[in-house]
């Protein structure tokens, strides 16, 4: 066999991180390093070519005018643009000013600072607490185990609210005189009055187990203490009540007429019995 | 790279020197093409060309030395390249099979740019080869002249994943030259 030299080949695994540092460094000549690899690196970074300074016209016009644009002129665009930046300020401003107002009247009616009329109208507007009424003989509340059930589940300061017209979707303490018709309609009346337990619950609890009868959404028409229980709660059925559940009840409940409307119904004005 | 002069040019490009500016050109430019060679092959010349207009845009509010400024560079070149890929994905461009032969270069001026670009052009051909991240960092490390902590900020990586793709791009390059013999 001919005794050809062959050129001395580094061993790729051979190299260190030492000699790849300096191969990026562009030091190749300095380190034992492949010679391919520093080829290609030298290659790289080689002397321009004329194709790649082709292009330097077409840069420079584009400097030319950047350079030539006139200074005032770019001053004034930039003026021009201020006034609609200075009204949208002014206008920023002024929402943020009143955001500001609204929520310190909205953090006072929650605090039940404000004066009455105020309050009053903050409640029915956010459901800030309703400010006191003024003292009045209060109708008959019904049975005493009809008791503050409006302190139950009514938010603070409905007691003693005035004969409910049931307005109010969280009607508080409406229950109590049963006039309320609230918008669900529970008609759920008071536990322990024999009556006006309404059907939605035989129980007379509401949604969340509170024991006066009250769902969440008000008491519906359930006259005081009487426990009509005329309107439909969530758990209101128009079913007819089987013997056993009446005899559970007691035979002074009224059923809920054949007919009426299992969805919460529409407020309706307190009736007699 | 320029070295020292560069303050000095910077700040004459700046304030209206087309000798200086066509100087800075000059010296980025090539190392610009071959980068966007590799990331963006076929649309390099566009994508430089867009690049220096943004850069002559904002050349007068530009602070910093020359690091900084091949990194505003390349990163603005990054960022071209992947608008226009996008632009690309959306709407895929038809190759123009219609060319005639009386609108290709002169065979002389490519034969001419053939020999010159052939040391270079292969180069970047096995770079090409590389996966994306190895392709990547090698130029900017290289062709660039970025140093590992702004080509990490470039590509949005931590040094260390710098370091080590640029090492194993390098290795890569090591085995296939040295299995096929290749020389240059």
């Amino acid at each position: 066999m001919p005794n050809i030299p062959q050129p001395q080949r580094q061993d790729a695994s051979e190299l260190t991180d030492a000699d790849l540092a300096v191969l990026l460094a562009g030091k190749a000549g300095t380190a034992p390093v492949p010679r391919p690899v520093a080829d290609i690196l030298a290659a790289l970074t080689a002397e321009a070519t004329t194709g790649e300074l082709a292009g330097e016209a077409r840069a420079l016009a584009e400097f030319r005018r950047r350079s030539a644009a006139p200074v005032p002129g770019r001053r004034a665009s930039r003026r021009a643009a201020r006034p609609g930046s200075r009204l949208g300020t002014k206008v920023a401003a002024a929402a943020t000013g009143v955001a500001v107002v609204l929520a310190g009247a909205a953090t006072a009616a929650f605090a039940d600072v404000l004066p009455a009329p105020f309050q009053r109208f903050a409640h029915e507007v956010i459901g800030a607490p309703n400010a006191p009424a003024p003292r009045q003989p209060s109708p008959a509340h019904g049975q005493p185990a009809a008791p503050g059930s409006g302190a139950a589940h009514g938010r603070p300061g409905a007691h003693g609210a005035p004969p409910a017209k049931g307005k109010h979707r969280a009607s508080q303490g409406q229950g109590q005189q049963g006039n309320g018709t609230g918008q669900q309609g529970n008609g759920q009346g008071q536990q322990g009055n024999g009556g006006g337990q309404g059907q939605g619950n035989p129980h007379g609890k509401g949604k969340h187990g509170k024991p006066h009868g009250s769902g969440p959404h008000g008491n519906g028409q359930g006259q005081g203490g009487n426990g009509q229980g005329q309107g439909g709660g969530p758990y209101a059925t128009s079913q007819p009540v089987s013997p056993q559940l009446k005899e559970m009840r007691g035979n002074s409940h009224q059923r809920r007429p054949a007919g009426h409307p299992r969805r919460p119904a529409r407020i309706r004005p307190a009736t007699d019995p | 790279m320029i070295g020292e002069e560069f303050a000095g040019l910077l700040a004459a490009a700046q304030g209206g020197s087309e000798a200086e500016f066509s100087r800075l050109w000059r010296d980025a430019n090539p190392a610009l093409l071959r980068y966007l060679r590799v990331i963006a092959p076929g649309a390099e010349e566009d994508i430089a060309a867009e690049t220096w207009v943004q850069v002559v845009r904002g050349l007068s509010a530009f602070r910093g030395d020359e690091q900084a400024w091949r990194a505003w560079l390349f990163t603005t070149a990054r960022r071209r390249a992947i608008d226009l890929a996008r632009r690309r994905s959306r709407r895929p461009e038809a190759p123009l099979d219609d060319v005639t032969a009386a609108q290709l270069p002169g065979a002389g001026d490519s034969a001419e740019a053939a020999l010159e670009n052939l040391g270079t052009a292969a180069a970047i051909a096995l770079v090409s080869a590389l996966p994306r991240l190895q392709a990547e960092v090698i130029l900017l490390r290289v062709v660039a002249g970025l140093d590992t902590e702004s080509v990490a900020r470039l590509l949005r990586k931590s040094p260390g994943a710098v370091r080590v793709a640029a090492h194993r791009g390098l290795r890569r390059l090591a085995e296939t030259t040295a299995e096929a013999g290749v020389t240059l």
